[in-house]
């Protein structure tokens, strides 16, 4: 039909032809797109389904659904605690524990820090600015730090920082990409929010408290998250500079549990999942905030 | 009052900058220095050894069998997760209904650990009863040994890498595309540009940058891989997978030779101010 029709129409008819074969094709690209990103999620949720399923699971079961498969594998259809009860009972929770303690730590103590000096890099004009900014962030934020780690762990050792709090919390307090993210939120405050307290008489410190921080909740809670997680899932310092049991945190007693435990799969899954449902549960409810932290500094 | 003003910034950033000296600028110094000694960590003794460290590391095979592995590795990790991150930002980046919640999944890994990641995939290719060949075996096609298997093994490490990899570079990507602005595109549709070569010609040369700067970040981290390799191969089998972070790693803390370990943790600093060094020319060319 519509070969007839283009043979002896005129060009405004061919156009009307295509623009009715247009909703056809139109409808391939977001079908296919909608295949793709239903591949991917498939490829991202299936290992987390069925470690979680697995982690709920007798351990003699753990591989039941999964060789050969089936979609039980996914679902804890033999459900049991005992996974979780065991890995309490052997202390996990204080690696726990210990890992909520350092990150806290972390994000407070830190990201006061680190807050004060991206203030002046963002705010001030002083001499050596453009130096300091250059040695000392930027150079620190693009040598990673695990390569760095064994100066770092001679130096810690000549303190006496080996299996210490000092020792596993210290060296990661500043961070340069979190320093960059406060800049960068900071220098954007209108001059004039500031000057106005400044006449009042507020001293510098009073006006980043009073007046400043109100308003950087975005910023706070983005370099609130990435210091959170970073030291949530930080595994190469504290497997070198506290092996200690009791000092031990979540990264490290799962990788050990491998070595020690390598056999009782439904606890290194469960404790796994602890690992991983920490970090999950803190990013969803703010993913913007996250993206934001995380790609920040790629568009410079 | 006012004369403190100008010492004000300073004392803002002595806290910051007293801990990045200490703890990350001054160790960077410290790993090219240590490299020219021994130290040994029982007794304690630190002796001044000159070249000694690079020539031991030089004159040994496992260490360049290592470097060899790491560069392969490298070659086929990077392209892979670049390219991939590339279709998946502009898979997450259409306009469609329900594309908030695709976003939302593809979150997942980049919150998740390296080593949770290594343990679920460690089980999910586990040669008797992974899930993987559970899979395989119901389509008729015979186990696979994968990180048993000298052949398999860096691809088993670099399946698990993208796993992590490709959604956290998306972001970046995705964060370039949505800087594009959507005049530009128009403007091509309107001159007749069919997809493709909006893509090729407008897309990706204004992706330059992002992508100059993934390309980078993505070569480093995975030049540091190591967890992994840690926790499900040791560096096997037969080496095949002895990344070099992980060689340092087995030199310096589980067989003592912290010489031999800064030495080659100096050949990698080089290697990554030479990296860095690229990705500085390349965007200061943009400009």
């Amino acid at each position: 039909m519509s070969q007839l029709a283009t043979d002896n129409a005129s060009t405004q008819d061919r156009v009307i032809v295509k623009k009715n074969v247009k909703p056809v094709t139109s409808y391939l690209w977001p079908a296919l797109v909608y295949v793709l990103l239903i591949l991917g999620v498939i490829i991202v949720v299936v290992p987390l389904m069925w470690a979680f399923a697995a982690s709920f699971t007798p351990n003699h079961k753990v591989f039941e659904y999964a060789y050969p498969f089936s979609w039980r594998a996914l679902f804890p259809v033999n459900f049991t605690m005992e996974a979780y009860d065991n890995l309490f009972e052997r202390g996990f929770g204080r690696a726990v524990g210990n890992t909520f303690f350092l990150a806290i730590a972390t994000v407070i103590i830190g990201g006061a820090a680190n807050a004060l000096a991206g203030f002046a890099f963002g705010r001030f004009e002083f001499r050596g600015k453009q130096f300091l900014f250059l040695a000392a962030i930027m150079l620190t934020f693009m040598v990673p730090v695990d390569l760095t780690a064994i100066p770092r762990y001679i130096l810690v050792n000549n303190f006496g920082w080996i299996n210490t709090w000092q020792g596993l919390l210290v060296p990661g307090l500043a961070n340069s990409l979190v320093i960059f993210l406060f800049r960068q939120f900071f220098a954007e405050i209108p001059q004039e929010l500031i000057d106005a307290a400044r006449v009042d008489g507020a001293s510098w410190l009073r006006v980043l408290v009073s007046i400043i921080l109100p308003i950087s909740k975005p910023v706070l809670v983005a370099a609130g998250l990435l210091m959170f997680i970073s030291q949530w899932n930080s595994f190469f310092w504290p497997l070198l500079i506290a092996p200690r049991q009791e000092m031990r945190v979540v990264q490290v007693e799962i990788s050990l549990a491998i070595g020690q435990y390598g056999t009782v799969w439904n606890e290194l899954l469960a404790g796994s999942m602890i690992a991983a449902i920490v970090p999950i549960l803190l990013v969803m409810p703010f993913q913007r905030y996250y993206v934001q932290a995380i790609t920040g500094t790629g568009l410079e | 009052m006012r004369l403190s003003r100008h010492i004000i910034p300073y004392l803002f950033l002595t806290p910051a900058l007293v801990l990045l000296i200490v703890f990350n600028l001054a160790p960077t110094i410290a790993t090219l220095v240590e490299s020219a000694f021994v130290l040994s960590l029982r007794s304690g003794e630190r002796v001044f050894a000159g070249f000694a460290n690079y020539n031991r590391i030089f004159n040994d095979p496992v260490f360049w069998k290592s470097l060899q592995v790491t560069i392969v590795f490298s070659l086929l990790v990077n392209p892979i997760q670049i390219l991939l991150a590339l279709c998946l930002s502009i898979l997450i980046n259409q306009k469609l209904p329900g594309i908030g919640l695709f976003r939302s999944i593809y979150l997942l890994p980049i919150a998740v650990s390296l080593n949770v990641t290594a343990i679920v995939w460690g089980l999910m290719l586990d040669q008797n009863s992974g899930m993987i060949n559970g899979i395989l075996t119901q389509w008729g096609i015979a186990r696979q040994p994968f990180l048993h298997s000298v052949d398999q093994a860096l691809w088993s490490i670099i399946v698990i890498a993208s796993w992590i990899g490709v959604p956290l570079w998306s972001l970046f990507i995705l964060a370039g595309l949505q800087n594009i602005p959507p005049s530009v595109l128009e403007a091509a549709k309107i001159d007749g540009a069919n997809a493709w070569q909006s893509f090729t010609k407008i897309t990706l040369p204004l992706l330059r940058r992002v992508l100059a700067f993934v390309l980078v970040a993505d070569t480093v981290a995975n030049f540091l891989m190591f967890a992994p390799i840690l926790l499900l191969t040791n560096g096997g089998p037969q080496l095949s997978t002895n990344l070099i972070m992980y060689e340092t790693y087995r030199r310096g803390f589980l067989y003592g030779d912290l010489g031999a370990s800064s030495a080659m943790l100096s050949v990698m600093l080089v290697i990554v101010f030479i990296i860095i060094g690229v990705e500085l020319y390349v965007l200061r060319g943009q400009d």
